[in-house]
């Protein structure tokens, strides 16, 4: 599916980028500044010379890893969570709900500007702070999805065999929910990687002289009606990565799913 | 639903938010440097902050500024923002009503637009128009707010073209033509991403609904086609539709910073952004508390529509 | 490429004024009373307290709503202003200033010595955070001998005093105000301007009218200033070409050139002694070796970083933290991009295999991350491999500045050559951040300050530059331009290079 495809193009550009790249990113060419596109510059230069293309090839990293990494640990940590408080019931589980329909409150780019308020910019700072917007979310999905399969005819077999908890949680609650936990991280990668780049822009995520996306579109802004480019480049491939995710999440979700129809 | 539910979530409401206000306080207790050092910037000898801290009460001990906030907010006083030394209650409010007229015409346009593109899609499944929604309204929710509102002030508001303003604010009081006008790029921006999640929702309920039993009955009836959908297949799928709105409020409220910001809208989200700059406390809180009582407030708003319009839910 | 020679002061002066008032004199035609000048600003106006405050959209706002004892003129001199005249001692260590008669706050109430006198106590109070104090600091006592009659006793000569009464923070405040709530201070304005305070909404529109008390008659010439708060500086540039806007109150280098052409637009560029500086601790590793600053002011191509940060609109500059307007300013031998002599002075230095250093700029404002990047590239090819760190502006002030190691700051220009080495340089300096305490340049200082007599200002100022030349405290590459722009219709605006006083009171509408 085009999903795919784009996926694996994105994918590519995070792995391979840097070494693909034309030019140094940082170099300067004074001589061809703000220009378009070009056969010795492809994407065009920005207003110190640099060659767009290997930056944008050059922050290929960043800002997909970002998103990547963010999720990872925001559905490692909200997953844990939520799979304690489904499986343990009682007073455990209330607890930790309450706490979470708290965090669950504020919105998520507050909360997330908070956070990374806190921890000082940069884009490590950035990830953590997105991992912990995502936390609670996560924790919610994984708690009913384990809710839901904890009265599964198999789960209700392994307790009556009288199997320990850690076995039915490991072999018999988790790989039966982690179907929507996957589908939603993938959604979520794509969430990521915009709020990464908008931490970029806002200042508060990569720094210069990374070549991060977000942070490519706030330097170029004061160019933009001199070489519409430098901020069109970054830009858009946000928008592709972001896309690219979206897709195959969603295609995810319709073959996991067999009631939904497409 | 009954009342005691009601007033439940209300209660619960409330706790919620104090004790986001609480952590709030603290994270920006934490922070390196306080409102004193920021005010003074680069000009700031070691006196002039002592002394500016003790005006603004910042020597005091955490707990002492937490409880002297609290206790005023309670009688609904705000305080005084430490920045911008006027009352924190006319500052936020002034700012709210900014952001509130841009939510909501971000939120009527995309309602407007939103509805009846995932009406549409749903009945032209599996053709052209249902494809070229779809690719849309992909590319739309895969675009953060700063590359759109970019992307339409370059091409729209550029010397190019120049159709538009490029950012800046008139009051609706005073010129509605001049409040449109400024209106137009911010809430397109802000709108983009809720239309393409709403109108796939719809879309999708939509699609279920039309191949329900339901809907061949009323067919098999003879009635008009356009009556089917209007009066039997869309109440049906509006509730998913509510549903999708309220999870996005949060979202609309993240967007509206990095719009503000863009188009010099000068509402909550900008000045949420200087505040945490400067360290402004009570106008960090007081932002912060408005913004999650309307997410918490919109959330419980939205239950209670979609119980109204589908009498199959039930809360306890 | 780069300049052959630095032009003569008197010369530039006269290209300053040629440039920045083109319309003023009787070529434009006579001033016309009336209308509202509706100027645009990007940083907020977040306070009105005169004593504190210092953003650039600020200082707007008191120029026309206050007045000092004297006032800093176009020409950088100091004009009388709420004092009419003044009298230095021969030893300059007494000044008595003559007020004006009848001059009135904007309540009513009349503005007498004992309002000068209260506004100072009030700027030397160390309890009341002022931005003047560091150049008035050498006040033993202020009375009023009579109404209209101040006096100044000063603990050292000091020759340029009527240029420290000038101060853009040294405004005079009524005598009740400071008695009062010093919160009041932040809002509330009342002075004696030329224009008066109407409204005040931070977040938006600022609004002055014409105060038809104002001490020089017939002025000022417009009825009322509207000044517009744009965050966004696209946004900004947008409104002003579409014409809504009359004066764009600062312009970005990479928006001049598009604004000068556009029609119906007076683009205003004034060469100013603004520098962004590049911090080196004497007192820590590397720095504390003079041939590794050597190596670095070397390692930097001076002409290129105005070209590619400033856009052109700037001149090279080579350490000296004078800029050619300075009047006691020497004449600064060029140093060339010579990446190969700075190699072989870090050899010198003892790192042959060249030198790793972290360089810190704070995000506020951007132009000093640009410049770091540039540095950084440039520096490559003679061994210095930096690092460009990058900091939120509230991390810098808390944990870099004045205390890190290598670091990027950003300074406006002075008034004075005594106020900009008082200010950053001398052991006892306000905001001093390199560690230098070099004695030799302090006593140089307190020479220049304590004596009337221009041949002598000359010879310790000359010394101390020669000085700081040879030690290299700081890098300074550029001196940036001041840019502003206005509509066609607007007459007699200017701007003073130091960027704090803006003579409202002359502009006037053709329309």
């Amino acid at each position: 599916m085009t999903g795919l495809a784009l996926l694996v193009l994105v994918l590519g550009a995070a792995i391979f980028g840097p070494f693909l790249a034309p030019y140094d990113p940082q170099a300067f060419h004074p001589t061809v500044r703000l220009q378009g596109p070009s056969a010795a510059h492809w994407l065009g230069t920005d207003q110190f010379g640099r060659d767009l293309l290997s930056r944008l090839l050059n922050g290929a990293p960043s800002t997909i890893f970002f998103g990547l990494g963010a999720t990872l640990l925001g559905v490692g940590a909200g997953s844990v969570i939520g799979v304690i408080a489904g499986t343990a019931g009682g007073w455990i589980d209330s607890i930790i709900m309450r706490i979470l329909d708290g965090l669950l409150a504020v919105p998520e780019l507050l909360f997330t500007l908070l956070i990374v308020t806190i921890l000082g910019g940069g884009m490590g700072q950035a990830m953590l702070a997105v991992a912990i917007a995502f936390t609670p979310g996560m924790a919610r999905i994984a708690r009913s999805s384990v809710l839901s399969i904890r009265t599964r005819e198999y789960v209700l077999a392994a307790v009556a065999r009288g199997e320990p908890s850690h076995y039915i949680v490991l072999r018999e609650v988790l790989p039966n929910a982690a179907g929507p936990i996957i589908v939603e991280s993938t959604i979520r990668v794509a969430f990521a990687i915009m709020i990464g780049a908008t931490l970029g822009f806002l200042g508060l995520g990569a720094q210069p002289p990374s070549t991060e996306w977000g942070l490519m579109v706030a330097e170029a802004r004061q160019f933009m009606f001199r070489n519409a480019w430098t901020v069109a480049v970054p830009g858009v491939a946000i928008a592709m990565a972001a896309m690219g995710f979206n897709l195959f999440g969603d295609a995810l979700r319709d073959s996991l799913d067999p009631r939904r129809s497409h | 639903m009954t009342l005691g539910y009601l007033v439940r979530r209300l209660l619960a409401v409330i706790l919620v938010l104090v004790v986001v206000t609480f952590a709030v306080f603290a994270i920006t207790m934490i922070l390196p440097g306080n409102a004193a050092v920021m005010i003074l910037g680069e000009y700031g000898t070691d006196e002039a902050v002592a002394a500016l801290e003790r005006r603004l009460g910042l020597d005091r001990p955490w707990y002492i500024q937490y409880f002297d906030w609290f206790g005023g907010v309670v009688v609904g006083d705000f305080g005084q923002s430490l920045r911008l030394s006027q009352p924190v209650a006319d500052v936020v409010g002034d700012a709210f009503w900014n952001s509130a007229s841009l939510a909501v015409t971000a939120l009527m346009s995309v309602t407007i637009i939103a509805i009846p593109l995932g009406v549409l899609a749903a009945i032209k499944r599996g053709t052209g128009s249902d494809l070229i929604i779809g690719i849309f309204s992909y590319i739309g929710a895969s675009m953060p707010e700063f590359v759109t509102a970019t992307l339409l002030l370059v091409f729209l508001a550029g010397p190019a073209l120049g159709l538009l303003p490029a950012g800046g604010f008139i009051a609706l009081n005073e010129s509605i033509g001049g409040f449109a006008s400024h209106v137009v790029l911010p809430a397109a921006t802000l709108g983009l991403i809720l239309t393409a999640h709403i109108s796939r929702q719809v879309r999708s309920e939509m699609s279920e609904v039309l191949a329900s039993d339901y809907i061949r009955a009323a067919r098999l009836k003879g009635l008009r086609e356009r009556r089917v959908i209007r009066r039997h297949a869309l109440p049906n799928s509006l509730a998913p539709a509510v549903a999708v709105i309220s999870l996005d409020m949060g979202y609309l409220l993240g967007g509206i910073i990095v719009v503000e910001e863009i188009f010099a809208w000068p509402g909550l989200g900008r000045l949420l952004i200087l505040a945490l700059e400067n360290r402004d406390l009570p106008v960090i809180q007081a932002i912060t508390l408005l913004l999650a009582a309307v997410y918490a407030l919109s959330n419980l708003l939205s239950d209670i529509v979609i119980a109204m319009l589908d009498p199959r839910v039930r809360y306890a | 490429m780069s300049f052959n020679k630095i032009p003569r002061r008197s010369t530039l002066l006269g290209m300053v004024l040629a440039l920045a008032v083109p319309t003023l004199g009787a070529a434009q035609g006579e001033p016309k009373m009336g209308g509202t000048l509706k100027i645009s600003h990007s940083t907020r106006i977040a306070t009105l307290n005169v004593l504190s405050l210092s953003g650039p959209a600020e200082y707007p706002v008191i120029d026309m709503a206050y007045s000092g004892l004297t006032r800093i003129g176009p020409d950088s001199q100091p004009m009388p202003d709420l004092a009419e005249s003044w009298e230095g001692s021969p030893d300059a260590t007494e000044f008595t200033f003559t007020l004006r008669e009848g001059v009135k706050f904007h309540d009513g109430t009349p503005a007498t010595s004992s309002d000068v006198v209260a506004t100072y106590e009030a700027i030397l109070d160390p309890d009341i955070p002022a931005s003047a104090a560091s150049v008035l600091n050498m006040i033993d006592s202020v009375e009023a001998v009579d109404d209209l009659t101040v006096k100044f006793t000063l603990k050292t000569p000091f020759a340029d005093f009527p240029t420290s009464t000038a101060h853009a923070n040294a405004r005079i405040m009524s005598e009740e105000a400071l008695a009062g709530d010093p919160a009041m201070l932040e809002t509330v304005v009342n002075g004696t301007g030329p224009f008066k305070m109407e409204s005040y909404d931070s977040a938006r529109i600022t609004r002055l009218v014409r105060n038809d008390d104002y001490f020089i008659e017939g002025k000022p010439h417009l009825d009322a200033v509207e000044m517009h708060l744009f965050p966004d500086l696209a946004a900004e540039t947008t409104n002003f070409l579409s014409g809504d806007i009359d004066v764009m109150l600062l312009v970005q280098q990479a928006d001049y050139e598009r604004i000068a052409s556009a029609p119906g637009v007076n683009a205003l560029r004034v060469p100013s002694g603004r520098y962004v500086n590049v911090v080196m601790r004497f007192d820590q590793e590397p720095f504390n070796n003079l041939k590794v600053r050597e190596a670095l002011a070397y390692a930097i191509d001076r002409q290129l970083l105005v070209e590619l940060v400033l856009e052109g609109l700037g001149r090279p500059a080579h350490d000296n933290i004078l800029s050619p307007e300075f009047k006691f300013r020497i004449d600064t031998p060029e140093k060339a991009y010579d990446p190969e002599k700075a190699k072989a002075l870090l050899a010198e230095a003892g790192y042959p295999d060249g030198l790793k250093l972290d360089l810190v700029a704070s995000n506020r404002p951007a132009i000093r991350a640009q410049v770091a990047i540039a540095i950084k590239q440039m520096a490559l090819p003679a061994g210095f491999d930096i690092n460009v760190e990058t900091m939120p502006h509230d991390t810098y002030l808390a944990n870099v500045w004045r205390k890190g190691n290598f670091y990027m700051a950003y300074w406006g220009m002075q008034p004075t050559e005594d106020a900009t080495f008082n200010l950053l340089l001398t052991s006892n300096a306000s905001y001093e951040d390199t560690g230098w305490n070099n004695a030799k340049f302090d006593s140089l200082i307190q020479a220049g300050r304590s004596t009337t007599v221009e041949a002598e200002r000359a010879q310790a100022y000359t010394e101390a530059q020669e000085l700081m030349l040879a030690e290299l405290p700081y890098i300074i590459a550029f001196y940036e331009d001041v840019l502003t722009a206005s509509k066609d219709t607007v007459k007699g605006y200017t701007l003073n290079p130091i960027n704090r006083y803006f003579y409202l009171e002359n502009v006037w509408l053709d329309e």
